[in-house]
């Protein structure tokens, strides 16, 4: 059996993307390897004849402010995410998420270019950074380029991204500004390692009473991270109250398609708890924006 | 590190505070290259799916599922095993505690337990018991119901900060 | 004494190795030529094998050989009855080897030079299959148009029934005010211990054909193999390294058969390890039990009358059935007199994986029954459930279910106390902490033979050598009693260093050979502390006999035989199985989310009559393991197969409890009733603590919620089913 035969250690983006793209057969970057690493152990994954290391590339392991943004390199740990300050004061929901992540080990090896790239819609980081409205550095041949984070994802284990030619370098996230604030949750049987029944992320921005915007992610809502839209809609511009709230729970429930996983849980299970789950996190969020 | 004819790695690698310089597959797992290629069979494989932590080691200090990672990702860097701890003749302070307070039962989790418990300590030298059934939260241990390994590591931190 | 050792919480032997790394569990093992098997198991549950084709996996890189059933000298095994092929498929003198029955079954094996090898070539085996109807639930597998799956042993896929019956039902239920019926059921649970199956296997310096392999009874494992090589017991050697976890999940032979096989055939050591899925697809799992229950008392609270029907699962195979659901019939009276008593306990032989040996062996399955049906009678009667119980309880002198008083001291009545009085039972306020988030408290009790039941002659040897001239300057004991952790050789070293008054640390132990040992009877029952610490203190005794008549070294041998027992009549289940009980209550408070449907354990009490705790401890430890693993069983494992086939194959979708899951305090109680044959009184009691958990945490979610939930495990979805929430 063969997994792989060669195994590179790039030290910049341009070096991994000539790796990639110049691999004498299939290649594929890989930072924790904690999820890429089942995925070709079980034959789950096309064979490979290249992995490119990232997580020697100095710009992708950077948590760091950028004027107005806050940058996230897609080879970080997402134990470091958690933990860093930064993201507790601009991406709160992410930290959130991250420190749920699988358990403490897996945590300290496992990004969230590698969560990400591997398309799950209802993984828990990804979920808060559809709520943060985060954008996603693609690096190809010709440069880098900017795009929606949740643009990457065509279904269930499909990304947009050309795996054969392009990386995710990191993520890009609005600071939190006056008023604003946001909150990740989910729901788990049991808690611990495995994946969560539904999860939550909710980012807003209150002026006084008045929800002036709001950003809905539930997961497992769709086959894409689910937005609940048309929730937003129903919130937006209006007062936060139990009145609001349940008209914009309604909207939710019309919108998200819940599924039944044959080990884990089942659609009616989903749609019955998500409502609790969802004006827990919302409620966070908005005594945090205070 | 570079690759040889055969496709093998020159996997330059400190483990336990030994340098191993030693060609491998590319394929070959931490926690394989750790029990068959250097026989440091301490570090237990119970699932192969990140699940159950046995296979924990610390790399440059910090705990990793090494079922969870190739060697190569290894290279240039710093793992200890449960070997690397202490000895039979002069246990670490926490290899201490788990014998004494029975922190154990049949044994097959307790490696990755330590493993995951010295960084623990290290950065949290007062832990509660709260965030001690936290750091421990991605070791499954079948047979002691846990309580037992949460009185060795307040017994183990009670010790070392003495 | 100088040297009181017995009593006290000493430290562990094995802990040392264990905690340096340095401990060989079976897949640490190695010797120099090596070679490395994988075993291809079956892909289907039920098939006839037609052809193995070999020939491509016999050619690829670095395969020494491949062994079909063609190559198994008697082509079977199986603790109880050997009716399970050592390799399915065509070419055994056996008829009917060449059905595959379940996806646990071996169709064969490649012993190559590297393991990754073998794994490689076991994918070119190509197997030619004949599909046969798939059966996958017992009540269709009984009638009597099924398919039989055995048909060697009878037109009938019932391969276990017992009956117990005592009293007149008409007239006991016609006495009654009140009538409870229900209808229970239990899930399959995995034993998840933490080290899946592994073995290495050679020729000793004597030739012997030797297994290293993590097991529960070295002697079984030694006939068992022997047994299918068709070769006397003593070409056969088998050795415990450390084992990780058993449960009752290593009685029944996994890897050792063909490991053994291929040493015999190649003369080079051969070793294997399976993967975690191996392991859960390849062994048996806790019998699955439908129970039908009608239970009937008096208004002022005195049982007059219960009637059960059980039916479990076998599964493929019998593996120990026939002994678990005895074990069944005994504890479906709960430990309770019945004046009027009926019982018909089945097992069907289907095509899932065998059911097997589990921590409790039956109890836990018929307990769950019995204690939820003395909750419920206790409402209807309006009556604490505490009480009600102290009303029935079983006491010295009353006959049990089986007609035979159970061998005394009966000690329900004091576990039912020492737990209601810990949990401070008749001053619980419910507190009220968030609209959606009920509290409750429950109770259930429980009992559990301790060894061999049925009139098997329960025995055990052990060795004990004292040396020295004028001072004993060494102390070794020697005993195959296997320590799978539950810290046996811990209280081996206690029992001799009691006898000698010498201290324990110094004694050396030798363990588990069945070249060098007799037989220690299984690590199993609950038995190894009575069992073991009989054998051993008889042997202790014995030596330090000859140690004062001045023989240097004073060395002992002895075998301990335990009380006669005497096996169910048929048509009454008249008998004295069993010659020591143990006896178990437990009081609990839970928190249910009427939201979400999770249920929280605050607080778990468990009374446990240990007799005497050698290593209190370790009796500690071991509750607070058992109920951990019995909240798993009644909250948190989930097995789900579909159509034969395991779903829940791994540790990530077969989710047992981490420190997050777990009752969030256990408080034990060590209640001491001496038994008059136990060593110091010592009774058994690693299956103890798991009994009552299930029924008692359900009794607390009723008080919680009012609803009762009659199906383990309880998961959220089954709870908001329950309340009506969703569908």
């Amino acid at each position: 059996m063969t997994l792989w035969q060669n195994y590179l250690r790039p030290k910049t983006v341009a070096e991994a993307v000539d790796a990639l793209v110049h691999a004498p057969g299939p290649a594929l970057p890989i930072a924790g390897g904690t999820d890429l690493l089942l995925d070709l152990k079980q034959g789950r994954h096309a064979p490979v004849h290249t992995l490119i290391d990232l997580t020697f590339i100095p710009e992708m392991t950077l948590l760091e402010l950028r004027g107005d943004e806050l940058f996230i390199g897609a080879a970080v740990p997402v134990n470091r995410i958690a933990l860093d300050p930064l993201t507790g004061r601009h991406a709160q929901a992410l930290a959130e998420a991250c420190n749920l992540i699988a358990g403490p080990q897996v945590r300290n090896t496992a990004t969230l270019g590698g969560n990400v790239a591997h398309a799950l819609p209802a993984a828990d980081g990804t979920i808060a950074l559809t709520a943060l409205e985060a954008q996603a550095e693609v690096a190809g041949v010709s440069g880098t380029r900017r795009m929606p984070f949740t643009s990457l994802f065509l279904g269930p284990g499909k990304s947009a991204l050309d795996k054969s030619a392009e990386l995710i370098v990191g993520f890009y996230l609005p600071k939190t500004g006056k008023g604003q604030a946001s909150c990740f949750k989910r729901i788990m049987r049991p808690q611990g390692v495995a994946l969560p029944i539904l999860n939550c992320a909710v980012w807003l921005e209150r002026e006084k009473d008045i929800v002036k915007d709001v950003h809905i992610a539930v997961g497992p809502g769709g086959a894409t991270p689910f937005r609940a839209t048309e929730a937003e809609n129903t919130l937006h511009g209006q007062s936060f109250n139990s009145e609001t709230l349940t008209r914009t729970l309604e909207s939710l429930l019309g919108q998200a398609q819940f599924r039944t996983s044959a080990r884990r849980a089942s659609a009616d299970y989903r749609r019955h708890i998500v409502g609790g789950l969802f004006m827990n996190v919302i409620e966070t969020a908005w005594k945090r924006a205070e | 590190m570079k690759t040889t004819a055969q496709n093998l790695f020159d996997l330059s690698v400190t483990v336990n505070g030994t340098r191993y310089e030693q060609a491998v597959e590319p394929r070959t797992l931490l926690s394989d290259f750790l029990r068959h290629e250097l026989g440091l069979t301490g570090t237990h494989v119970g699932c192969e799916h990140g699940v159950c932590g046995a296979c924990t080691v610390l790399l440059n200090g910090e705990s990793v599922r090494s079922c969870l990672m190739f060697a190569v990702q290894a290279h240039g860097r710093e793992i200890t095993t449960v070997e690397g701890l202490g000895t039979i003749e002069k246990l670490h302070p926490i290899q201490e505690a788990f014998h004494e307070a029975h922190g154990l039962q049949c044994g097959f989790c307790t490696p990755g337990i330590l493993t995951t418990v010295v960084p623990f300590l290290e950065q949290n030298p007062h832990p509660s018991e709260e965030e001690i059934r936290e750091a421990i939260s991605g070791n499954v241990c079948r047979c002691t119901g846990y309580q037992h390994i949460v009185d060795a590591i307040k017994l183990a931190s009670d010790r070392m900060n003495k | 004494m100088s040297n009181s050792s017995v009593g006290q919480s000493l430290p562990r032997p094995d802990a040392l190795g264990k905690v340096t790394g340095q401990t060989r569990f079976s897949g640490d093992l190695s010797r120099p030529g090596m070679l490395h098997m994988k075993i291809l198991f079956a892909d289907r549950p039920h098939a006839r094998v037609k052809h193995v084709e070999t020939g491509n996996a016999q050619a690829a890189p670095g395969v020494m050989a491949v062994f079909t059933a063609r190559d198994v000298p008697v082509n079977e095994y199986g603790l109880q009855i050997p009716d399970q092929p050592v390799l399915c498929g065509p070419g055994s003198d056996k008829p009917n080897t060449d059905i595959v029955r379940c996806m646990a079954d071996q169709i064969a094996v490649v012993v190559a030079r590297t393991e990754s090898e073998a794994e490689h070539a076991v994918k070119m085996i190509e197997v030619d299959y004949e599909d046969l109807p798939v059966l996958t639930d017992p009540l269709q597998a009984m009638k009597t148009d099924a398919p039989i799956l055995h048909p060697d042993r009878g037109d009938s896929n019932i391969c276990v029934h017992y009956k117990i019956h005592k009293g007149d039902m008409d007239a006991g239920f016609k006495s009654a005010d009140v009538i409870v019926e229900g209808e229970y059921h239990t899930p399959v649970q995995e034993h998840a211990y933490l080290q899946p199956e592994a073995g290495l296997a050679y020729l000793d310096e004597e030739g012997r054909i030797t297994v290293e392999a993590g097991g529960q009874w070295t002697n079984a494992d030694q006939s068992g193999i022997s047994h299918a090589l068709g070769m006397p017991d003593d070409r056969v050697r088998v050795i415990y390294p450390a084992i990780g976890g058993a449960f009752g999940g290593r009685e029944d032979l996994s890897v050792q058969i063909v490991l053994a096989l291929a040493v015999w055939k190649l003369q080079q050591p051969v070793k294997i390890i399976w993967s975690r899925r191996e392991s859960i697809v390849g062994h048996g799992k806790r019998h699955p039990i439908t129970i039908r229950a009608k239970w009937g008392a008096t208004r002022d609270g005195r049982l007059v009358a219960a009637e059960n029907e059980l039916i479990g699962d076998a599964g493929a195979y019998m593996y120990t059935s026939n002994k678990v659901l005895g074990n069944a019939a005994i504890t479906s009276s709960g430990p309770y007199f019945i004046p009027n008593f009926k019982t018909d306990v089945y097992g069907v032989y289907t095509n899932q994986l065998p059911s097997a040996a589990f921590r409790g062996f039956g109890a836990p399955q018929a307990l769950f029954m019995a204690e939820l049906q003395m909750n419920k009678l206790a409402e209807k009667l309006g009556m604490d459930p505490a009480e009600f119980r102290l009303n029935n309880a079983l006491q010295d002198g009353l006959t049990m279910n089986v007609g035979t008083p159970a061998p005394g001291p009966v000690s329900i009545i004091q576990c039912i106390h020492a737990a209601r009085e810990r949990f401070q039972w008749n001053k619980y306020r419910r507190r009220r902490t968030k609209p959606h988030i009920r509290r409750g408290r429950g109770f259930a009790a429980g009992f559990k033979n301790v060894g061999f039941s049925f009139g098997y002659q329960e025995n055990c040897w052990a060795k004990v050598e004292i040396h020295g001239d004028g001072d004993i300057e060494r102390v070794i004991v020697h005993h195959a009693g296997a320590e799978v952790g539950q810290g046996t050789h811990t209280v081996m070293r206690q029992v001799a260093a009691q006898v000698i008054d010498y201290p324990a640390e110094k004694i050396q132990l030798h363990t588990s050979d069945s070249a060098t040992q007799g037989n220690p009877g299984s690590a199993s029952a609950s038995r190894m502390t009575f069992m073991a610490g009989n054998a051993i203190k008889g042997a202790a005794e014995a030596a330090l006999a000859k140690w004062k008549t001045e023989e240097r070294p004073a060395i002992a041998e002895y075998k301990y035989l335990a009380p006669r027992t005497t096996p169910f009549d048929k048509e009454t289940g008249h008998s004295t199985p069993n010659f020591s009980y143990a006896y178990v209550a437990q009081a609990v408070e839970v928190e249910v989310d009427i939201e979400t449907g999770q249920v929280r354990v605050l607080r778990v009490v468990s009374a446990d009559d240990v007799g005497k705790a050698i290593n209190p401890d370790l009796v500690v430890a071991q509750i607070e393991g058992a109920i951990v693993q019995a909240h798993g069983y009644a909250v948190v494992e989930d097995y789900r197969t579909e159509n034969g086939r395991v779903l829940t194959d791994q540790l990530s979708t077969y989710l047992i409890p981490t420190i997050r899951d777990i009752p969030e305090k256990v408080d034990s109680v060590l209640v001491e009733v001496p038994d008059p044959n136990g060593p110091w009184g010592a009774r058994g009691l690693g299956e103890l603590p798991f009994l009552p958990l299930a029924p008692a945490i359900a009794a607390a979610i009723h008080d919680a919620t009012g609803v009762w939930i009659d199906e383990i495990p309880f998961t959220p979805e089954r709870v908001l089913r329950a309340l009506g929430r969703i569908r």
